[in-house]
């Protein structure tokens, strides 16, 4: 149920995978996290995954790669995914730095996460006001 | 080098020595000269600082007040040789001078008359022994200068102080995030937006969205003149990262013009949540946030 | 009663603790006339000592007067001190692996490279420093001699010393091969030159020669190091996460807003990122700037196969990894001012700056 030493963890909870990011990522551990991720949502079937980022430090455009890869990877098992705890100075730094494609589904916390989740997974896609980037 | 060194070391240990107890009984000397004729020093001072059509922001009662602590601080820091205590002062006096439009000039210049007035009154008390009055000058002269030093280096911090004070407060006026309900925030442009401050009103911006949980943005722009390619820039990145903290954003009050700005930089307008004016804003972040709308204009619902 | 010890000996006995109240004073008088730190603490020591040996013979009151007349005449006759002190520097390595069974050996050979050393340096350098090191003449005569100022003289020495560092190191090195650009840069290292440093473009060449690299080991740990500037190796992965935290601690130290920490950061991760996939490493150095403004400056050097078209790699989207292309453009966003420069075949510098707002 997790990735190594503690990095990352990912919870099942019900048809919901909600995994955390606990401390920085270098590239090879963000890989290594979007392995395992992706390989959990395939033995669970969850329906949705929630991944919370509010410990990382910076979201570059290796990050925002890979958090995109597992979006559209999570997407093709049959899962929405969306991503949460993004902090104000890393949601600036991220679109300064030109990030302007990709449409990974966004919401402030964990919360937020779970009723997006709920909206989206239970009454499909037209209910949903959730935010992305796009 | 021992046997030798310590020979000389006992001479010019005695001749430091001595060097220090001259100091030491003259500026005792001074100090009680200057309380002695306190009164007669300031008010030459006084009749001099108006004559010279310093400080005429004040009025007669309130200079006496003033002119009467600057000379015992000025005559305490003779005496104690430490210039905290007139620091806090010449501080505490700027704060409030600062706003009556006191300029830097007027307070250095009011210093080095006390300077000099105390100075010729030196003079003449020591004028018949020259090496002595030497002394004395050499004495004072650091001292006094130290003290226009400190006063001048407190005035010109505390104007800058509050110069920054004001900018910052301005700023803050011009960028208010306004909760108006829960989950939704309005944020008025009002005014030029150079690039600091669009960046300033980025982070607050963001910072507020996080605080108030807030899901809908209304960004409203009229008040807005005008704004260049650097500022539409920015305002498309801060819709962006509100969207990555889970706000959308809503834009009221697009001129044509800014509109167009927009379109030159590449934006794609179809991609932003623009509405005509805040009212409609506001009904459609209502409809985002899935109140029920009681007044429907257009198509809005 | 040696001069490594005086505190605790201070405390001893009553007209001994009178001394030890005078340690500030003495401190301050001699801190405020002599710069280099170790000298002036080598000063206090031996004055405190003297003070000590002469308590007796001190009249009361007069002995803060006599101490800084005291440090005063040990000041003047610094450079019999520094002669002492300068003779152990110079030597910068401890060869002297402890209780050694080759140490006679070592010393041997320590004084072969001393002596070898000493031939390599200009006749001009070796006459001064002989002059002054080791028959004590100081600057002063010596300037008289030569017809210049002592302070000149103080500066050729300062050379000279810095030279001898490096031949010497060198002679420890019999049978290696230096390069044209070997010598410049340990001697610039050695003088401790920044500007020289940069002329020669010393960070560099650390990347590209082994040798150099391991002999600048000994010639910086002896300077001071600025805390205003720390360096960071790139080779893997890791390195870009340490990299980018690093340069937020250190532009923390300016009070940047939270968001410019973030922004610094992501723009180092990013260009430490392309050290690591295009080039066999490469090293990351962060200083602060106090002019024009003050700043943090973030240097990035690899010693990688050089970028064919800086002009290109600054668009976006170009990209010869699976990123997005990103990485330089990106970073040129983020940052206040970005410089590419690359030479094919000997690798990219990327220096970037960003100002602190102030106000």
């Amino acid at each position: 149920m997790d990735t190594g030493p503690a990095l990352v963890s990912i919870l099942r909870q019900g048809s919901y995978l909600i995994a955390s990011v606990h401390t920085a990522l270098d590239d090879s551990q963000m890989v290594r996290f979007q392995q395992d991720l992706i390989e959990q949502i395939g033995q669970h079937r969850s329906r949705g995954v929630i991944i919370d980022v509010a410990a990382l430090d910076v979201l570059d455009s290796f990050g925002s790669k890979t958090l995109r890869n597992i979006s559209e990877m999570a997407r093709l098992r049959g899962a929405t995914t969306v991503i949460v705890g993004i902090q104000p100075d890393v949601a600036f730094a991220m679109v300064a730095l030109g990030m302007s494609t990709g449409s990974v589904p966004t919401a402030l916390d964990l919360e937020e996460g779970l009723a997006y989740l709920h909206d989206r997974v239970h009454t499909g896609p037209s209910a949903v006001t959730g935010s992305s980037l796009s | 080098m021992d046997e030798n060194s310590g020979i000389d070391t006992r001479t010019e240990a005695d001749f430091l020595t001595h060097d220090a107890q001259v100091d030491e009984e003259l500026l005792p000397q001074l100090v009680a000269h200057l309380r002695e004729h306190r009164s007669r020093l300031r008010e030459e001072w006084a009749s001099r600082i108006q004559e010279a059509h310093l400080l005429h922001a004040m009025t007669p009662q309130e200079m006496a007040v003033e002119t009467k602590s600057v000379y015992d601080n000025y005559v305490e820091v003779l005496e104690t040789g430490s210039v905290e205590a007139l620091q806090d002062y010449a501080r505490d006096l700027s704060e409030r001078i600062i706003p009556r439009g006191v300029e830097t000039q007027e307070v250095v210049g009011i210093v080095l008359l006390l300077r000099d007035v105390l100075a010729r009154s030196l003079f003449e008390k020591y004028q018949r022994d020259f090496g002595l009055l030497n002394r004395v000058l050499d004495a004072y002269e650091p001292a006094a200068n130290r003290i226009a030093n400190t006063v001048a280096v407190s005035f010109v911090d505390e104007r800058e102080r509050i110069i920054r004070q004001q900018q910052d407060a301005i700023r803050e006026l011009s960028t208010p995030v306004l909760p108006v309900r829960e989950r939704l925030l309005i944020l008025p442009i009002i005014g030029v937006l150079d690039s600091e401050r669009a960046r300033q009103l980025t982070e607050q911006l963001l910072a507020g969205i996080r605080t108030h949980r807030a899901k809908v943005v209304v960004m409203d722009i009229t008040g807005a003149p005008d704004v260049d390619e650097t500022v539409a820039n920015h305002l498309v990145q801060t819709v962006d990262a509100s969207r990555l903290m889970g706000a959308s954003v809503i834009i009221t009050g697009l001129s044509p013009k800014i509109a167009q700005t927009l379109v030159t930089i590449g934006v794609d307008l179809s991609k932003m949540n623009t509405i005509g004016d805040l009212q409609g804003g506001l009904e459609e972040a209502e409809r985002l946030l899935g109140y029920t709308v009681s007044r429907q204009v257009g198509s809005a619902g | 009663m040696s001069a490594g010890q005086p505190a605790d000996a201070l405390s001893e006995s009553g007209s001994q603790s009178d001394v030890a109240a005078l340690v500030p004073v003495i401190r301050r008088f001699v801190h405020s006339r002599v710069s280099n730190e170790a000298v002036a603490d080598d000063i206090v020591q031996e004055t405190l000592v003297r003070m000590l040996a002469a308590a007796g013979r001190v009249e009361p009151g007069m002995v803060e007067p006599y101490a800084i007349i005291t440090a005063r005449n040990l000041i003047a006759s610094m450079w019999k001190e520094q002669e002492r002190h300068r003779r152990n520097q110079h030597r910068i390595v401890d060869l002297r692996s402890p209780e050694s069974p080759d140490e006679g050996l070592l010393q041997q050979e320590d004084k072969g490279a001393v002596a070898e050393a000493l031939e390599r340096l200009s006749e001009r350098d070796r006459r001064t420093l002989m002059a002054h090191e080791v028959a004590g003449q100081d600057t002063q005569s010596l300037a008289g001699e030569l017809g210049v100022t002592a302070g000149a003289v103080a500066a050729q020495l300062n050379r000279s010393r810095a030279r001898l560092r490096v031949e010497y190191l060198l002679a420890l090195e019999p049978g290696t091969a230096l390069t044209d650009r070997c010598r410049p840069v340990l001697f610039a290292l050695s003088g401790g030159d920044r500007r020289r440093q940069r002329e020669v473009d010393a960070a560099r060449h650390l990347l590209e020669c082994d040798l150099c690299e391991k002999l600048s080991q000994p010639l910086l740990e002896r300077g001071q190091r600025s805390d205003g500037e720390v360096r960071i190796r790139i080779r893997a992965d890791a390195d870009i996460v340490l990299a980018r935290q690093t340069a937020r601690e250190v532009a923390a130290r300016l009070e940047f807003s939270r968001t410019d920490l973030t922004v610094i950061a992501t723009a180092v991760s990013e260009i430490a990122r392309n050290v690591v996939r295009f080039t066999d490493g490469g090293e990351v150095v962060v200083e602060l700037l106090e002019e024009p403004r003050r700043g943090v400056r973030i240097v990035a050097r690899d010693t990688g196969p050089g970028i064919a078209d800086v002009e290109a790699a600054l668009v976006d989207g170009y990209s010869t990894y699976h990123g997005l292309g990103l990485g330089l453009p990106g970073a040129r966003r983020l940052m206040d001012e970005f410089a590419v420069v690359s030479e094919m075949g000997r690798g990219t510098t990327v220096t970037m700056t960003k100002w602190r707002q102030e106000g």
